[in-house]
Formats: structure tokens, sequence, C-alpha cells
């Protein structure tokens, strides 16, 4: 079976010799929730800047469903979905036009297009907030707009970059039960996240990355099962990264 | 999901959605991208075409509103384009919404076509309601027009162009004003807007000569009322080659990455 995204000996070296991703390598097999975690800097945002095309990798090859994300980047592009950690939006345009926009860069219809998004809109309860600017929406509505962006195109990978940050708990879980839903349908979801309860409770594998390399990799009963603290204990013995971790919380 | 529909290898659906996105931020603004020239454009022929150029003898046969109105013209479309690109890529990188096109699937040609795409809408619309002050003096001749799209397309692009490099590079509000300032105004005026070559002091000719906006509105004068002071085929040649040459160097720059990806 051709994995879902497949990261081999990924190398990002910035301008100014900041290396920020060391020798990475990584396997998401489809169908998978996979944890990838690390400290504040350790390279989890530019792996995944890397693989979607907003960062240049410096070596080392991605695939995407077996697709170089480098050399045939629009076809790799074709089957990813990304939620970003910022809020790379035009700030002026409301939500259908920032999820309509994304559709059309995909090449969708205007009938697909209207389809998907009066489903986001709905699913997601932003009917009411969908001719709003963006700017003048709270937090968690503007997470709920990025992260039905992300799913305009129905991607094959979903990729989540800390998507349940800032977002109150019952949004938090209105997100983890859509999640849960799209992965049971075949999705595979790539998460980084601080908040390690919610890694433990959706994810079925976890990387840990610092200083970026990877330090541990397995399933979450391999890596948690044998700390008895859990994953948390597991993640700060790996990542050395105590005082920063509950800075990130 | 998605359509996988693309005649001739192109995301037409994602081309005019690049086209759809800035012409709704240019509607948010419409004094600064149309109101504003057109009244400077009004403001220009009145004073120097109707009021000066009422006392000035007529040039090539014809009076000096209807020399004056191609320079006005040219001087709109120009700064048009080089604003409308410069500024919708520098705020897209500013404030990083660029990266939702470089999630896409969409090609660097089709990003760039997009782009220019959107720049010759916004100089078109700037155009006609020129043309239509010019008629209201009647000042607004066509001698060709398929010589007068020509001039206003290609010279779109050529500083539609030049707009995404300096886009690209700036890296503050204040760099991406430094090529208008410097560069695009004072050239613009010194090319004839307002004046023949025969008209400088011979010392001055050859700077004219050598200044690319002499035969941009050299080249949209003959288009409409005729008159021109080289011949056309060098000024036709030298605004392909530069069109080309800046279509190449923008393409290589988003095939690099610069100013796009980290």
């Amino acid at each position: 079976m051709i994995p879902a995204l497949k990261i081999s000996h990924l190398r990002k070296v910035y301008r100014r010799g900041n290396v920020a991703v060391d020798d990475l390598s990584l396997t998401v097999n489809e169908g998978d929730f996979f944890g990838f975690l690390g400290p504040n800097g350790a390279g989890k945002s530019t792996t995944i800047h890397c693989m979607t095309g907003i960062a240049e990798p410096t070596g080392g090859t991605i695939e995407i469903f077996g697709v170089d994300a480098v050399k045939n980047y629009r076809e790799a592009r074709r089957l990813v979905g990304l939620c970003p950690q910022e809020f790379n939006v035009d700030p002026f345009a409301t939500p259908r036009q920032i999820v309509d926009w994304m559709g059309g860069y995909f090449g969708m219809s205007a009938a697909q297009r209207k389809a998907r998004i009066d489903h986001l809109m709905e699913r997601f309860e932003l009917g009411p907030h969908e001719k709003k600017p963006f700017r003048e929406l709270s937090g968690g509505l503007k997470r709920r707009v990025v992260l039905a962006r992300a799913l305009v195109n129905d991607p094959k990978l979903l990729i989540l970059d800390e998507p349940t940050a800032g977002v109150d708990v019952e949004l938090r879980r209105i997100l983890w039960r859509y999640l849960q839903e799209i992965n049971a349908d075949g999705r595979t979801i790539l998460l980084t996240s601080h908040y390690l309860e919610e890694v433990e409770r959706l994810c079925r594998d976890i990387a840990i990355v610092n200083k970026g390399r990877i330090v541990r990799q397995g399933t979450k009963d391999e890596i948690a099962g044998g700390t008895p603290g859990g994953l948390e204990e597991a993640y700060l013995a790996v990542t050395g990264s105590a005082a920063e971790h509950v800075a990130g919380q | 999901m998605q359509d996988t529909r693309k005649p001739l290898g192109i995301n037409w659906i994602g081309l005019g959605t690049i086209v759809r996105r800035e012409v709704s931020r240019m509607m948010r603004v419409p004094i600064q991208a149309f109101i504003a020239p057109w009244i400077s454009a009004l403001l220009f022929i009145f004073i120097f075409g109707y009021v000066v150029g009422g006392r000035m003898p007529a040039i090539g046969g014809r009076p000096y509103i209807q020399f004056v109105l191609p320079g006005v013209l040219m001087l709109n479309i120009v700064n048009a384009s080089f604003l409308q690109s410069s500024s919708a890529i520098y705020f897209s990188r500013f404030l990083r919404f660029i990266e939702e096109t470089l999630v896409s699937p969409m090609s660097y040609v089709e990003m760039i076509a997009g782009s220019l795409a959107v720049v010759v809408v916004r100089s078109t619309v700037t155009a006609i309601g020129i043309m239509v002050i010019g008629l209201a003096f009647g000042a607004t001749a066509i001698s060709s027009v398929p010589a007068f799209l020509f001039w206003v397309v290609a010279v779109s692009a050529i500083f539609g162009l030049l707009g995404i490099v300096i886009g690209l590079w700036s890296k503050s509000f204040e760099q991406l004003n430094v090529l208008t300032v410097f560069f695009i105004t004072p050239l613009s005026m010194v090319g004839g807007v307002f004046n023949t070559i025969t008209m400088l002091p011979g010392w001055l000719r050859w700077l004219a000569y050598g200044n690319p906006f002499f035969y941009f509105i050299n080249g949209i004068r003959h288009s409409m009322i005729g008159y021109s002071e080289v011949p056309q085929g060098l000024g036709y040649g030298l605004t392909v080659v530069a069109l080309v040459v800046m279509f190449l160097w923008v393409l290589r720059l988003y095939s690099k990455g610069y100013g796009l990806r980290e």
C-alpha cells in the first residue's frame, strides 16, 4: 500500500543558516490519524510548509500518496488540505469568499463549490457569519473558517497545524467529532498540537520531533504505554523541554 | 470533488478565481482605483490640454489637446498597472494569504496570468474613463483600434510584471513606492506626455530616445491621432522584447520562490 505521506531525509536550512529540519524521515499510512508533536521551534511547521509548498526543502524527498511534492507539485497539492497555525487570509474577505476562492484555485466548478461550501458552512455553524468580514469574527469563528477552507477540496490528506489553539471547549469538541468522522471515512489526518490530551484522544500514531529531528515514533500505546505519566511524561522525557511545554499550554 | 477538466492544460477556474478575488479587492477601494486617476486625468486634460493648449500651435496638424490626451492616458495606464500588481502581491505576502495559491495546484504561469488579467482589467477601465473625459473635450480619437489595443494591453502587462517584481522584492510599504517615485513618475513625465522631442534642447533629445516611456507614449499617440516621432516598428519591437524579458524574469522568480516561499 502506498503511504499517504512519506518524508525521506528532509532538510531545511533557512537563508541565515538556521537549520530548522535535519534529516527528518517519516511515514504516515493511509487512513491514519497521526500526531506530530514537538516543542515550539522544533521544526513541525517547517516540515508542514515543505510538504505544502510554503517552504522550499533544502534536501530530501516528500511523497504524498506516491507523488513527489516538489517535482510534481501540482498533482501532490490536489491531494492535500492545510489548516495552518496562523490566519493567512484576506481579513476583509467574508468566510464564504475565502472558502469559495480556495475551491476555485483547486479548479472546482461553481456548482461543486456551492454545494461543498453550503455543507461546510452548515457543519461548522458559520451560516450566520458567512457574509461578515473575516477580521470581525471571533478567534473561534476564524479557526472554523480556515478549517472549512482546508476541507473545501475534500482532501485525501488533511494537515492540521495547531487547529484548536485559542478555541473554546465547545468548538474543540465539535472539531474533534468532525475530524473523527472524516478520518473514519478514510481521510488521513496529520495533526500538530500542544494539547497532549487532544493527541491522546484522536491520534493512533505519533512522532515527536525535537531540534529538527524525529526523536520518537510509534503507536500511541508504544509511546505513552510504557511511561507511568502517559504521553506527557514520554513527551517531556524525549524533548527535555518541560518549561517550554508548560508555556505552550 | 475537484474538477479535472482543464482545456489546454490550464486551470481556467483557478485563473478566473484570481481575477474574481482581485476585482473584489479593487472594488473595496474604487476611489483609489478609478476615481483618483480619472480626476487627475481630467485636471491634466483641462489645464494642459484645454487652458494652456488653447494657446499652443497645432502639432502634426492636430490640436494640442489631442496631442496631450494619449500621453495622459498612457501615464495613467502605467500607474494603474504597476499599482495594481505591486500592491496585490505585496499585501498578499504581508498578510500571508498568498499561501492560499501556493498550497493549491495552480502553476506559476497561471498565477502570473491571473495577476496580469486583473492588471489589464484595471488599466482598461481606467483608460475607458479617460477616453470618455477626452470625448467631453472633443479630444478623443482612435486611428487604429488594433494598435490602440496592443499598446493598452502590452504596456499594462509590462508594468503589471514590473509591479509583481517590486511586490515580491519589497519588505516595507516604503520600498513599494521607490520605483514609482524615482523611476516611473519622472521618466513618464519626460517621455513626451506634453511635448514632442523637437521641443527639447538638442543635448536632451538623446535621453528621450533612451527613455522607454517615450516609445509607449509615442506608440499609443500614433494609434490615436496618427502622429509619430520614430518608426513604429522600433516601438513595437522594443515593447515586445520588454514584455518577453519581463515575463521570463517573473516566471523565474516564481519558480525559485523568490519572495514567495520560505
